[in-house]
């Protein structure tokens, strides 16, 4: 049962990660600056607190 | 049931590859790692699924990509030194037949590590490589961490998959594995754009991480946790908050340790208590053994040569009422140490090429990190993260292979490619931005950071 689920999981993940990847683009070529997909932008919450300590 | 399921994801994948052939790429390093062919039981098994998966990897990338960009690095033409010098001493090995056996899959692996870099032209592709490596190892660490949990493990008992003793199936070496790509699972959680960071990437990422740190326990691997112990100490340089990562730790290490089974406190004690114990001291009797034999053989005695040895293994116990000495005669005992197996297979100049091999991988990538440390530009950020997950796990697979005779093990090599990839891929960045620095030069003036640079092309 657990090889099972160990199996399932991950497996559909990589079926996840190359379906992805047949849609984009910079697969073959890298992205110009200005196209680069931004870093994780800081959480909302995290940065309300910031501004009132200061 | 699970052989027509693992059939169907080879041949999805395989198709997949039609549409863009990288994809086969992957499919090999999740066929490597994996093995699908031995775990299926009729279908898999009849073919050479491992030779096809290669051909179609490397037929996609000579006649449809596109190679501009793609040239040799140092640390290939080391491997490919590496690769030449084994092939002569298996040749000359004091077991042929043996050496025969291993040179089977190590060139194989070393070949793949020299091509794979080659693949790794683009920053989307750096990061599906590292996805699927780890995802693909994942499959065997999430089994591990779950039949621990459910109390299946001890040492030699934990069963991946299947009964199988080679390659990442090995306990020691799955303990090690698992370690070494903690970093490189964070860096994914953190900077991944095929599965970006969201709380779902982070939830996976953690639990994969607590699998990983279950497999040392399940297999009962002293080397994982040794190899656990300095990736907690490597992390505290990456940190934001040291002491409270140190005291959260400390907090962790306290409250895990009641719900430890004894067998594992029992043979994690034999650390410290090594002389006592008949594995440590057989290493230590066969490292010895090692170095008498290199006097003799500088350049190696070619694959298996351990199968030579003659050890005679004093161990001591003090029960309290006096020490007792035991004394053990054994042969052919292994190496259960990289450095030992390349000192003794491969003798002094195959140790040093394969030292310098690893130890330029750790240098280049703290320039990787050093030069991109200061760049806000979102590709520089993350080349940076990587090189420094990419490092930390190469330490701890560098520590890891002073227990384990991991030397060849086709997964590092692939870690190496990837480190190989990044180096590249940054320099790569990095050179028409130097032809556009001598073109604007102001003398004292800092260096631009990488992200920001216009291409000299573009001017």
């Amino acid at each position: 049962m657990i090889d099972y689920f160990a199996i399932a999981l991950t497996h559909g993940l990589l079926v996840l990660v190359c379906l992805r990847l047949l849609t984009r683009g910079d697969l073959d070529r890298d992205p110009a600056p200005e196209e680069e997909v931004p870093l994780e932008a800081e959480p909302e919450k995290k940065a309300k607190w910031r501004v009132r300590r200061a | 049931m699970l052989d027509l399921f693992l059939t169907a994801f080879v041949g999805l994948i395989l198709l997949m590859g039609l549409r863009r052939p990288f994809v086969w790429v992957l499919a090999f390093l999740y066929v490597d790692i994996v093995a699908p062919q031995k775990i299926s039981y009729a279908l898999l098994t009849n073919v050479q699924l491992s030779l096809v998966v290669f051909m179609l990897a490397v037929v996609g990338w000579l006649f449809f990509d596109n190679k501009q960009g793609a040239r040799f690095s140092g640390r290939q033409f080391m491997m490919i030194l590496l690769l030449i010098y084994c092939y002569f001493t298996t040749q000359s090995a004091d077991f042929p037949v043996e050496a025969a056996d291993k040179w089977s899959w190590v060139w194989k692996s070393l070949v793949w590590a020299i091509f794979l870099p080659l693949a790794l032209r683009t920053q989307l592709r750096i990061e599906a490589a590292a996805l699927v490596m780890v995802l693909s190892a994942g499959a065997l660490i999430i089994d591990g961490g779950l039949k621990t949990m459910a109390g299946g493990g001890g040492y030699g008992a934990l069963k991946l998959f299947i009964n199988d003793n080679n390659g990442l199936y090995e306990g020691s070496t799955i303990s090690c594995v698992a370690i070494a790509i903690i970093p490189l699972a964070l860096w994914l959680a953190k900077d991944g754009t095929i599965f970006p960071a969201n709380s779902k990437t982070r939830i996976f990422a953690y639990a994969l991480i607590f699998a990983a740190l279950l497999i040392p326990i399940g297999t009962e691997a002293r080397t994982g946790l040794v190899c656990a112990a300095l990736l907690a100490v490597l992390m505290m340089r990456a940190v934001k908050y040291r002491w409270l990562y140190a005291g959260a730790l400390a907090l962790a290490a306290l409250l895990v340790q009641p719900l430890l089974p004894n067998s594992f406190s029992n043979r994690m004690g034999t650390i410290e208590n090594n002389k006592s114990d008949q594995s440590a001291a057989t290493r230590l009797a066969v490292w010895k053994w090692t170095l008498g034999y290199v006097a003799e053989h500088p350049f190696g005695g070619g694959f298996d040569a351990f199968r030579g040895n003659k050890l005679e293994i004093v161990t001591s116990d003090d029960d309290g009422f006096g020490s007792n000495s035991n004394k053990i005669v054994d042969s052919g005992r292994a190496y259960h140490s990289a450095y030992f197996e390349m000192l003794g297979e491969q003798g002094w100049p195959g140790l040093a090429l394969w030292l310098t091999l690893q130890i330029s991988g750790l240098i280049q990538l703290e320039g990787v990190r050093r030069r991109l440390r200061k760049s806000q530009a979102p590709s520089d950020r993350r080349y940076a993260d990587l090189a420094l997950a990419l490092q930390q796990g190469h330490f701890v697979y560098l520590l890891g292979a002073g227990f384990v005779g991991i030397a060849f093990q086709p997964f590092v090599y692939m870690l190496i490619a990837l480190q190989i990839a990044l180096v590249q891929q940054v320099r790569r960045k990095t050179a028409p931005v130097a032809v556009t620095e001598r073109r604007m030069q102001v003398p004292g003036s800092p260096d631009a950071p990488l992200g920001t640079a216009t291409p000299a092309t573009a001017n």
